[in-house]
C-alpha cells in the first residue's frame, strides 16, 4: 500500500508540524515515509506545501496524483484539486476553524484517525511537545471527529527518520568534526542549525563570519592551527569561496566543503532543488591542482561519504566538497539499515605551536619560502598531479558507484546525488528491477564520486545496450564529466530543470516513453 | 640597513640567541632604503622583548599572517610559523588560526590596498568579534608591488600611470574606521622613529584583545611625499571621544599638518575566546582542538 498525503497552507500555519507527527509516528509503526517540501522564500503568508508519502515497503520519492489533501486554506484546494485521484479525499480546516493556533494538532489527529491509527500515538507525542491543554484538546478532538478509512498495523522492524542534513551532520560529528563555519544561505543553512543545536553535547564549534569570503578563509586558518572543519554554502555563496579553494590547492590545508545546490543561476530560485552546479564544484578556482567531489544519493550515504570527505581531506591536505541539494538536504527519508562504522580522523600533520609551520599562496619551496624558480614550479606543479593520482588509488577503497538491478540487464540508467531514491522507485514501478533484479530489465548506476571519477562507469555503458542518463539540471553535466572522461556521449537523456526534483510517475513515464521511442 | 644598538651587539645574550632563531637566510628583496627594513626591524625587536620579558608568550606559539604586497615579503624574513595568505584576507585567516587553537599568538601584517580596499568587509567586523590578536597595517598610500596605483588612502591628487591626472577621489580615514567599528586597541606609529615603532608593537601584542596599529611610511618609488612636511606627535589615550578627535586631526589629504602617532585608543572588553565557551575551555587546558579528546 503506498498513499501520497499533500498538506498546504500559508507560511506560518505549521505545515512542517503536521509532516513531523505523521512521519514519526508512522516509521514508529515500523512503515516508510518520504517526506517532500515545497515552499517559498518567505515567512509568512504565500503557499507552501508537503507531500508525504506513506508505504508499507521502501520508498524515496513522492507521486503527482493524491489521496488525500490536508487543506490549511482554501488557495491549497483550489490549486491542487486536480491533482486528487478519483477516491482521493481532503481535509478541510474550515471544520476546524475553532481551534485556532492549533488548528495543525487538530488536522494531524483528524488525519491519524482516517489512516486507522491507535489515539495514544497522538497523545503521546503531543504530550511530550506541547504543554497546555488547548494544543491536547485540538488534537484529540481532530482525532475523534473522522472515521477510519485504513489501517496501519504495528510492524515489527526498526525504521530511522531523518533528512539529508541531519545525517551530514551525523556524518561530521562521526568525524569528529571541531568547527563548522558558515554563512547563512538556503538550502545550507539547515546544517548549521543541525551541527549548532549538537555542539554543546558533542564539544564543536558553530561560527557566523561576515560572509562567505571570511568562512572559508577562517576555515583555512583553523584548519592549518589543527582543527577539524567543515564549512558549508550554496550557489552564490560558493562563488564567493572560489579564489580561495583556489588558495587551499596551493597551502593544501585539509578542508571539507558542504555545497548544497539551489535553483540557480544568480539569486534564481532559491528555495527549490537542482543539480546545475556540478560543473562549479568540479573546476572552480584559478590554476591547476587535485580535489575530491562526492554526492550522496540519500541519507545514508550523507553519513558515510561525510566521513570518507574528512578522511581523505585530512589524508592528502585536499579540499573535499561534499555536493548536495535542496531535495536531499531538506526532504525527509526513512530506511532500516544502519550506517557503517565511521573511519577514525586523525590529525597527523605538525600544526602551529609544535614546530615551525609554514605555508603560502605564493609557489613555494619545502620551507614555504617564496619562490619563482622554473625548475622548482615545474616540480611542484608534478607533485599536484602525483598527488590527485594517490587520493584516486585510495578512493578505490570506498564505493565510488554503486549497481542496482539487473547486473546483466541491457538497458542502464546513470545518475547521481539525490535522484537516486526516486530512480529506485521508478526501476520498481516499472518491472520490479532492484527489488527483484533477476526479473527486471533495468540497471540503475549511481555515481558517487564525480571526482575522481569510477573507470567502472565506461565498463558498464560499453556493456549496456540502451543508456539514459537521468540529471536534475538543462545541460547534462554529468553526461559531460562522462563524454570528458570516456569519450562517450549519452544521447538519451531525461532532464528536469524547474526546480523541483522528479516525482516517481512523472519519472516512471519519461523513462518508458523514451524507451519505446 | 645596519640597526646600531649596544643591547643586541654581544653575542651571548638570550635576545641575540632569539634573534638568530628569529631571522631566515632569503635574501631580502624590498628597494633599497625602504622603511619595510626598519619595521622588519621592528617587529623582531618587539618579538624579542616579549618573548624574553614576558611569561606566557613563546616562539613557537608566534603565528604571523601575511596579506599581498610590499608589505608581506616579511614573512619570507622572519623565522616563524605562518600563513602567507591571499590579498584582503588577513584577518580571517588570523581569527581561523584563534578559532583552530586560542593559545597562539598571531600578528597580521597587511598593506593598506590589502587591508582597507578588499580587506574591508573584515576589518569593519572584528571589533565585533574582538579575538586576541594584533593586526598591523603598512600603509605607504599605494598599491605599490603593482607599481603605484591609488589605493584608499591616496590623497586626491596622487598620480599614477592609470590615473594620470590625478586620482580625484576622497581618502578614508582608517583610524575613525577603526573607532567606530569598536576595536579595542587603535595604533598609530612611523618606521622612522624605529624605538616607538618597536614599543607600539609591543604594547599592541601584549593587548588582550584585538589590536590595530597603522604604520604610516613613505614609498621611496611611488610615494615618496606621504610624510614630508608632516609634524608627529605622541599621544597615549584611553577615552573615546578625545580618540576621535585625534583621529579627525589628519584627514589623509592635507599636505601638511600635526599627526597624532602612539596609542590613540585602548579599552578591555570580553575577548572572543572568553565569550565562546568551546574555546575557553581550549584555553585552560592550554591546547587547540587537535590535542582534545572527546568522548
Amino acid at each position: 500500500m503506498r498513499l501520497n498525503i499533500l498538506i498546504g497552507g500559508k507560511a506560518g500555519q505549521g505545515i512542517n508540524k503536521i509532516s513531523e507527527i505523521i512521519s514519526k509516528i508512522i516509521t514508529e509503526l515500523g512503515y516508510f515515509t518520504f517526506n517532500y517540501r515545497d515552499y517559498q522564500s518567505l515567512i509568512r503568508g504565500g503557499h507552501n506545501f508537503n507531500v508525504i508519502s506513506i508505504s508499507d515497503y521502501k520508498i524515496g520519492s513522492v507521486e503527482t496524483k493524491l489521496d488525500c489533501i490536508v487543506a490549511l486554506d482554501e488557495k491549497t484546494k483550489k490549486i491542487h484539486k486536480k491533482e486528487l485521484k478519483n477516491n482521493g479525499f481532503v481535509i478541510d480546516s474550515k471544520n476546524f476553524e475553532s481551534f485556532g493556533k492549533n488548528l495543525n494538532l487538530a488536522l494531524s489527529g483528524a488525519l491519524l484517525k482516517i489512516l486507522g491509527i491507535e489515539k495514544n500515538y497522538l497523545l503521546e507525542k503531543i504530550k511530550k511537545e506541547f504543554q497546555t491543554k488547548e494544543a491536547l484538546d485540538a488534537a484529540e478532538k481532530g482525532f475523534d471527529s473522522q472515521t477510519k478509512k485504513f489501517e496501519f498495523k504495528k510492524l515489527n522492524r526498526k525504521i530511522y527518520l531523518m533528512d539529508g542534513s541531519e545525517a551530514i551532520a551525523q556524518g561530521a560529528i562521526n568525524s569528529n568534526i571541531d568547527l563548522y563555519l558558515a554563512y547563512p544561505m538556503t538550502p545550507s543553512t539547515p546544517l548549521m542549525a543541525e551541527l549548532a543545536k549538537r555542539q554543546e553535547e558533542k564539544n564543536l564549534l558553530v561560527f557566523e563570519p561576515e560572509g562567505e569570503i571570511s568562512v572559508i578563509n577562517t576555515a583555512l586558518g583553523a584548519s592549518f592551527a589543527g582543527a577539524k572543519v567543515m564549512i558549508g554554502t550554496s550557489g552564490g555563496g560558493f562563488d564567493l569561496m572560489v579564489e580561495a579553494i583556489s588558495f587551499q590547492g596551493m597551502t593544501e590545508i585539509p578542508l571539507v566543503l558542504y555545497l548544497a545546490s539551489r535553483a540557480g543561476p544568480s539569486t534564481g530560485m532559491p528555495t527549490y532543488t537542482s543539480q546545475a552546479d556540478l560543473n562549479d564544484a568540479l573546476r572552480a578556482g584559478h590554476g591547476e591542482f587535485p580535489r575530491v567531489v562526492i554526492a550522496p544519493g540519500d541519507p545514508l550515504e550523507c553519513i558515510e561519504k561525510t566521513n570518507e570527505a574528512f578522511y581523505l581531506s585530512e589524508k592528502f591536505g585536499v579540499l573535499s566538497i561534499i555536493l548536495s541539494d535542496k531535495h536531499l538536504a531538506e526532504s525527509g527519508f526513512s530506511f532500516d539499515k544502519e550506517p557503517k562504522k565511521p573511519l577514525k580522523i586523525e590529525i597527523k600533520r605538525k600544526v602551529p605551536g609544535k614546530g615551525i609551520i609554514r605555508t603560502s599562496s605564493y609557489e613555494h619551496d619545502e620551507f614555504a619560502n617564496t619562490t619563482e624558480d622554473a625548475e622548482m614550479a615545474k616540480r611542484n606543479a608534478e607533485c599536484r598531479l602525483k598527488k590527485y593520482e594517490k587520493i584516486k588509488k585510495e578512493c578505490q577503497k570506498f564505493q565510488m558507484i554503486k549497481k542496482y538491478g539487473n547486473e546483466n540487464a541491457e538497458n542502464l540508467i546513470i545518475s547521481w546525488g539525490s535522484n537516486k531514491t526516486v530512480i529506485l522507485d521508478a526501476l520498481d514501478e516499472i518491472d520490479e528491477s532492484v527489488r527483484n533484479p533477476k526479473k527486471g530489465k533495468w540497471k540503475f548506476l549511481h555515481v558517487l564520486y564525480l571526482k575522481p571519477l569510477s573507470d567502472e562507469i565506461k565498463k558498464e555503458i560499453l556493456k549496456s545496450k540502451r543508456v539514459i542518463l537521468i540529471e536534475n539540471n538543462s545541460t547534462g553535466q554529468l553526461g559531460r564529466l562522462i563524454r570528458e572522461k570516456t569519450g562517450i556521449s549519452i544521447k538519451d537523456r531525461i532532464l528536469k530543470y524547474d526546480g523541483r526534483p522528479f516525482y516517481l510517475d512523472e519519472l516512471k513515464n519519461k523513462i518508458l516513453n523514451l524507451l519505446n521511442k | 640597513m645596519v640597526i646600531k644598538n649596544k643591547k643586541f651587539s654581544k653575542c651571548e645574550n638570550i635576545e641575540d640567541i632569539v634573534r638568530k632563531k628569529l631571522s631566515t637566510k632569503n635574501e631580502i628583496t624590498w628597494c633599497p632604503g625602504c622603511e619595510n627594513f626598519l619595521i622588519l626591524e621592528a617587529v623582531k625587536r618587539a618579538i624579542l622583548k616579549i618573548i624574553s620579558e614576558y611569561e606566557g608568550y613563546k616562539l613557537e606559539n608566534l603565528v604571523i599572517v601575511s596579506g599581498i604586497g610590499c608589505h608581506q615579503k616579511i614573512y619570507d624574513y622572519l623565522n616563524l610559523s605562518g600563513i602567507y595568505g591571499l590579498h584582503g584576507r588577513v584577518l580571517p585567516l588570523s581569527l581561523g588560526i584563534k578559532l583552530g587553537n586560542p593559545n597562539l599568538t598571531v600578528i597580521g601584517f597587511a598593506g593598506d590596498g590589502d587591508a582597507y580596499a578588499d580587506g574591508m568587509e573584515h576589518f569593519v567586523h572584528i571589533g565585533r568579534f574582538n579575538p586576541n590578536m594584533t593586526y598591523v597595517v603598512v600603509d605607504n598610500r599605494n598599491f605599490a608591488l603593482t607599481t603605484g596605483q591609488s589605493t584608499p588612502t591616496s590623497p586626491k591628487g596622487f598620480k599614477s600611470k592609470i590615473e594620470p591626472s590625478g586620482n580625484v577621489n576622497d581618502p578614508i580615514n582608517p583610524i575613525k574606521i577603526a573607532l567606530a567599528s569598536n576595536i579595542s586597541f587603535v595604533a598609530r606609529a612611523i618606521p622612522t622613529d624605529l624605538n616607538h615603532l618597536s614599543e607600539i608593537l609591543e604594547k599592541a601584542i601584549k593587548h588582550r584583545g584585538f589590536s590595530f596599529v597603522e604604520i604610516l611610511m613613505d614609498c621611496l618609488v611611488f610615494a615618496p611625499d606621504n610624510l614630508k612636511n608632516k609634524k608627529f606627535y605622541k599621544v597615549e589615550n584611553r577615552d573615546i571621544k578625545k580618540a576621535f578627535e585625534l583621529a579627525e586631526e589628519w584627514n589623509y589629504e592635507d599636505t601638511e599638518g600635526k599627526i597624532p602617532i602612539g596609542v590613540i585608543y585602548k579599552k578591555e572588553k570580553p575577548i572572543l575566546e572568553e565569550k565562546i565557551p568551546q574555546l575557553k575551555r581550549l584555553i585552560e587546558k592550554n591546547i587547540g582542538w587537535c590535542d582534545l579528546k572527546k568522548q
